[in-house]
């Protein structure tokens, strides 16, 4: 037993000047290793108090009218708010979900509606936004119209957005939501919240029990 | 009592194993308390953009050295124009330089710090590579191929 314990013992000493040696560990500055220790288990927040869908009438990428309830009324919907000038997480968040969704069986990727609504529509215009949607899934929807209008919508969803503005250098800083909703199909109630850390793969096991309007 | 006694030996053994393997270590990285910056990249990668003239690029610059330096300016060849920029909130904002800190690393990651490449000379691909210097303060430049991963390349699974 003694022995046993001895050898830990060493090992242990061993681990710990490993450690202490590359040095970094003390720094703190390694929010990596804070993000492995998470252990997700479940991407999707479910609200006890789903969202009402908003009521919004906006110019879509052909520049014709899509009145939101109208057009997804029964039909399974995720809404995110970003903006086409963002190199980072707007084409991540639309990219994990088109990838997901071409898992599906083609007629659940028709029932599905993807809702992508410009949070900078001086920029993107309806061409814009459907050249690059068409880049993703030309399947997505694109909305754009007047920034106070988009804002106000956002904000029923619990998603802050703040108007393009220019920094010192002039160049257009703009903002995009955290958060994808996800809309029930029975009850039209956005019921679930995905933060900018969901991955393809949570995705891709959470569409299915979406289309349904159950929760994952 | 007896079997205590035959088991006793180990323990000198076990322990000057153990401290060499560290001194060994703590040559090995090089990190001495307070020498200059040794500064190295690692984890790089660009998500295969949307769009053919803007992409980001993330990586993490290692300081094994003791003392702090500065990422002052990206240059690459494939783009006419490279920013840094911190995400503060949900906007971003560019910045003129980043510390990479004494003992510690700079980390560019998705949702945080990233490299913005504009006016791209042509859109980069997956499988293909990107070229960047990475410029500081004080260490030489460092010349890194930054590959070009999946639109939805995750570092945390690698895929």
């Amino acid at each position: 037993m003694r022995k046993k314990t001895f050898a830990v013992a060493a090992l242990l000493a061993a681990a710990t000047l490993t450690l202490s040696a590359c040095g970094g560990g003390d720094s703190g500055s390694s929010p990596v290793a804070v993000v492995s220790e998470d252990g997700k288990q479940q991407a999707a927040t479910v609200l006890d108090q789903p969202f009402t869908k908003p009521d919004l009438v906006l110019t879509d990428t052909r520049g014709k009218s899509y009145d939101l309830r109208k057009e997804t009324a029964g039909h399974p919907t995720l809404i995110y708010f970003g903006y086409t000038n963002c190199p980072d997480v707007c084409p991540l968040t639309m990219n994990n979900i088109a990838v997901a969704k071409k898992q599906l069986p083609q007629a659940e990727q028709d029932d599905l509606r993807v809702v992508f609504v410009t949070t900078d529509p001086d920029r993107d215009t309806p061409a814009a936004l459907g050249t690059w949607l068409k880049g993703i899934d030309p399947q997505v929807v694109g909305l754009t119209g007047k920034f106070a209008t988009i804002q106000a919508a956002a904000r029923t969803l619990g998603i802050s957005v703040e108007a393009p503005h220019k920094d010192k250098n002039g160049k257009i800083v703009s903002t995009h939501g955290t958060q994808v909703v996800a809309f029930s199909p029975k009850t039209d109630g956005g019921y679930l919240i995905y933060g900018e850390d969901a991955t393809v793969d949570d995705y891709t096991k959470d569409l299915p029990k979406i289309l349904k309007g159950a929760n994952p | 009592m007896r079997r205590v006694k035959a088991a006793r030996p180990a323990r000198p053994l076990a322990v000057p194993t153990a401290v060499i393997t560290g001194a060994l270590l703590l040559t090995g990285c090089g990190s001495d308390a307070d020498g200059p910056a040794e500064l190295s990249v690692r984890a790089a990668y660009i998500p295969q953009p949307v769009s053919d003239t803007m992409a980001a690029g993330f990586l993490t610059i290692v300081n094994e050295g003791g003392t702090k330096d500065e990422l002052t300016s990206v240059t690459s060849t494939a783009a006419d124009s490279v920013t840094l920029h911190e995400t503060v909130g949900s906007s971003m904002e560019e910045v003129t330089s980043l510390d990479v800190p004494a003992h510690g690393q700079l980390v560019f990651k998705s949702g945080g710090n990233h490299l913005m490449f504009e006016k791209l000379k042509s859109k980069p691909v997956r499988g293909g590579t990107v070229t960047v210097e990475l410029h500081f303060a004080t260490s030489d430049p460092l010349e890194v191929e930054i590959p070009v991963k999946s639109a939805t390349y995750n570092p945390q699974t690698g895929q």
